[in-house]
């Protein structure tokens, strides 16, 4: 994985620098204020996860949950969190994160908070335990625009902030930045593939509408996704929708108990998707959940999305 | 059975009440203690009685343990114990005085719209106006969607002349369906993964438990179940039949709908502090009439012992059988609480 290594050197060669306390950041619509630097974090869910740990905060951390209970566990991401316990295998109560002591969490709507939930930034606040929540989920409870890649690095650029680790942060923001628009240099503007999001579901799809992270990969990579303008994060729609957009490029996300196969062999084996062009064509592009969702490995699903769509195009 | 049998079996049934009342006050305490003891996180039981002490009475022991062990046990454990046991208290109560004045063995709290009205009132609170009264907001929309409810069963039972018992079940049970109706498609235009959060609420839950809360549920079990335990008499007369209750001076009428207000009162303020849990009002109004008999003067405070019992005992259950997850208590209680019932079924026949 490029980028990875990409982080790693930066961290090698960064030098500490003390930062000056107390720091404020935006979460969603709190400005949440912190003394010093957690020290005892905990992260909900898989990439949520993977952006404490490729900011090199494991030593900041007492655990992580939501990822076992939802099999999102891979290898790259086991070997990482080897020494990390898991606290909850969904999502934590507050008696898991209070017995842990926990000082911070950075979990999302619906990733792991939930609005009247137990979980909520204002039910851990009397125990002492700030919450900074994923900038894509925000839109849950607040009026935002579309999901962007800008939600992703706001999010390692506030984790810098609060965790004293600015110059990391804005150093990795930078290279992937950079990594992005290398990949996307030569994508002319009026080419742009129509791609639909198949998350999972039969007799109607659930796919990723406007405020959902694949819109802004998608976009990135140099397509289009077809549900764009439909005004939720995750949601169902009608196939009658999908069929009318007749999508070039169909891109699975992959998670659960349905395999990326089985996904694909129900849209290629069903006589209602025989004329869209990505059947027709075979187009078809998979990306992990956790690829899918804000966190590190976006810049490499934006890499695989740019490759299927440049296939597409021939 | 003779005459004699009855009267040698309705003494027994007297004589057990004292015992009864006793008993389950005694086995109420020990089973709060056991839910403070037990959960997510090991506590050790010196900490946790060293904890309550320390609250109760301030200097009278040195903390030796964390802010956090403090917190488990006092700010999260202790007010849920005492949340469950007010809600099972109350749901059974209203359980049994619903099952007098409909003379219907399956009436329950949740049968006659109120509970529907609650989920859908704590369904816009959720998915759609967020939390813009903050920690109550779900609770005060969930009691007024209840009292609309009750206001809408009223207003039907009016249009549709329900003096008798059957036809204010009725009214109920069609209410309840359009309520529901209408809180589906507020479920249907909210975001999907949103919709986990009201199932959570739908199946009942005690996590949000908290001291500050707890005046409300108890005030009105309090003052429901005096008024209650006042018309015990009252009660048993509406279980033989309208028209002896009418001979003895009630106004039959009259008397259900205030028994009805009341019991939508107070599992209007219980649905709004835990969801919608159920069983509880159906099933331990009868397995306290096995053990006490049918005078409401001994059903109702043993109801309301019963029911508190159950009721922290399923929630001990749905915190430890999944730790650190925890089971909605409505699967719980349906669970337990059904295959127990099936047996004392069988047993008893």
């Amino acid at each position: 994985m490029k980028y990875l290594t990409l982080a790693a050197c930066i961290m090698a060669t960064s030098p500490a620098v003390a930062q000056d306390y107390p720091v404020t950041v935006q979460s969603c619509d709190r400005a949440v204020t912190f003394d010093a630097a957690p020290q005892r974090a905990v992260s909900n869910d898989v990439a949520i996860t993977e952006m404490m740990l490729v900011l090199g905060l494991r030593d900041q951390m007492v655990g992580h949950t939501g990822i076992s209970g939802w099999s999102k566990v891979d290898e790259t991401l086991r070997a990482d969190i080897a020494a990390l316990p898991e606290l909850a295998p969904k999502s934590p109560t507050r008696e898991v994160l209070i017995g842990a002591d926990a000082d911070f969490l950075f979990a999302g709507w619906n990733y792991g908070l939930r609005v009247g939930s137990e979980l909520t930034p204002d039910t851990l606040a009397p125990y002492g335990i700030a919450v900074y929540e994923l900038t894509e989920s925000c839109a849950h409870i607040m009026e935002k625009g579309k999901a962007s890649l800008e939600d992703m690095y706001a999010d390692i650029l506030n984790l810098g902030r609060i965790f004293g680790v600015t110059e990391r942060a804005e150093a990795m923001v930078t290279a992937w930045r950079a990594e992005v628009a290398a990949l996307t240099a030569d994508v002319a503007a009026e080419d742009r593939p129509r791609v639909f999001v198949y998350d999972s579901g039969e007799d109607q799809p659930f796919t990723a509408g406007r405020y959902a992270m694949p819109t802004a990969l998608i976009e990135a990579a140099g397509g289009t996704n077809i549900m764009d303008t439909f005004e939720k994060s995750w949601a169902t729609v009608a196939w009658e929708e999908v069929i009318a957009q007749d999508p070039e490029v169909i891109l699975i996300v992959n998670y659960g108990d349905v395999t990326a196969a089985q996904k694909r062999d129900f849209m290629m084996n069903n006589p209602a998707f025989a004329d869209l062009q990505a059947v027709r064509e075979d187009n078809f592009v998979t990306l992990d959940y956790v690829e899918a969702v804000p966190g590190p490995r976006n810049i490499g699903a934006i890499a695989t999305l740019a490759a299927a769509f440049a296939d597409a195009r021939q | 059975m003779s005459d004699q049998a009855i009267t040698a079996w309705m003494a027994s049934k007297r004589r057990v009440f004292p015992l009864a009342l006793i008993l389950s006050a005694l086995v109420l305490l020990v089973s709060v203690s056991a839910a403070v003891s037990v959960g997510a996180v090991t506590v050790p039981t010196r900490v946790v009685w060293g904890v309550i002490a320390d609250n109760l009475l301030p200097g009278i022991i040195t903390p030796d343990w964390s802010p956090g062990r403090d917190a488990i046990v006092w700010d999260l454990r202790l007010p849920r114990a005492l949340l469950a046991a007010m809600v099972g208290a109350g749901l059974a109560m209203v359980g049994a005085t619903l099952q007098a004045v409909t003379r219907n063995p399956l009436a329950d709290p949740h049968l006659l719209g109120i509970s529907s009205g609650g989920a859908f009132g704590a369904i816009v609170a959720l998915l759609h106006t967020g939390l813009i009264l903050g920690a109550l907001t779900v609770p005060f929309f969930a009691f007024l969607g209840a009292l609309v409810a009750t206001g809408l069963v009223l207003g039907v039972a009016r249009v549709a002349r329900a003096s008798s018992a059957d036809r204010l079940v009725l009214a109920g049970v069609a209410v309840s369906f359009i309520v529901m109706a209408a809180a589906n498609v507020m479920i249907f235009l909210g975001d999907p993964r949103a919709t986990q959060t009201v199932v959570f609420w739908m199946l009942g839950g005690l996590g949000l438990a908290q001291w500050s809360h707890l005046i409300y549920p108890l005030g009105v079990l309090l003052v429901c179940g005096a008024w209650f335990r006042w018309r015990a008499h009252d009660l048993d007369a509406m279980t033989v039949g309208d028209e002896t209750a009418a001979t003895l001076g009630i106004a039959v009428a009259r008397f259900r709908l205030e028994v009805f207000v009341a019991g939508a009162l107070v599992t209007g303020v219980m649905v709004a502090f835990s969801g919608v849990i159920g069983f509880v009002g159906l099933m331990i109004p009868h397995i306290v009439r096995m053990a006490v008999g049918g005078s409401y003067a001994r059903v109702l405070p043993v109801s309301a012992l019963f029911g508190a019992v159950f009721l922290v005992w399923c929630d001990i259950l749905a915190r430890t059988i999944r730790a650190p997850e925890e089971l909605p208590i409505g699967i719980v209680t349906g669970l337990i609480g059904g295959v127990f019932f099936v047996w004392l079924l069988g047993r008893r026949i």
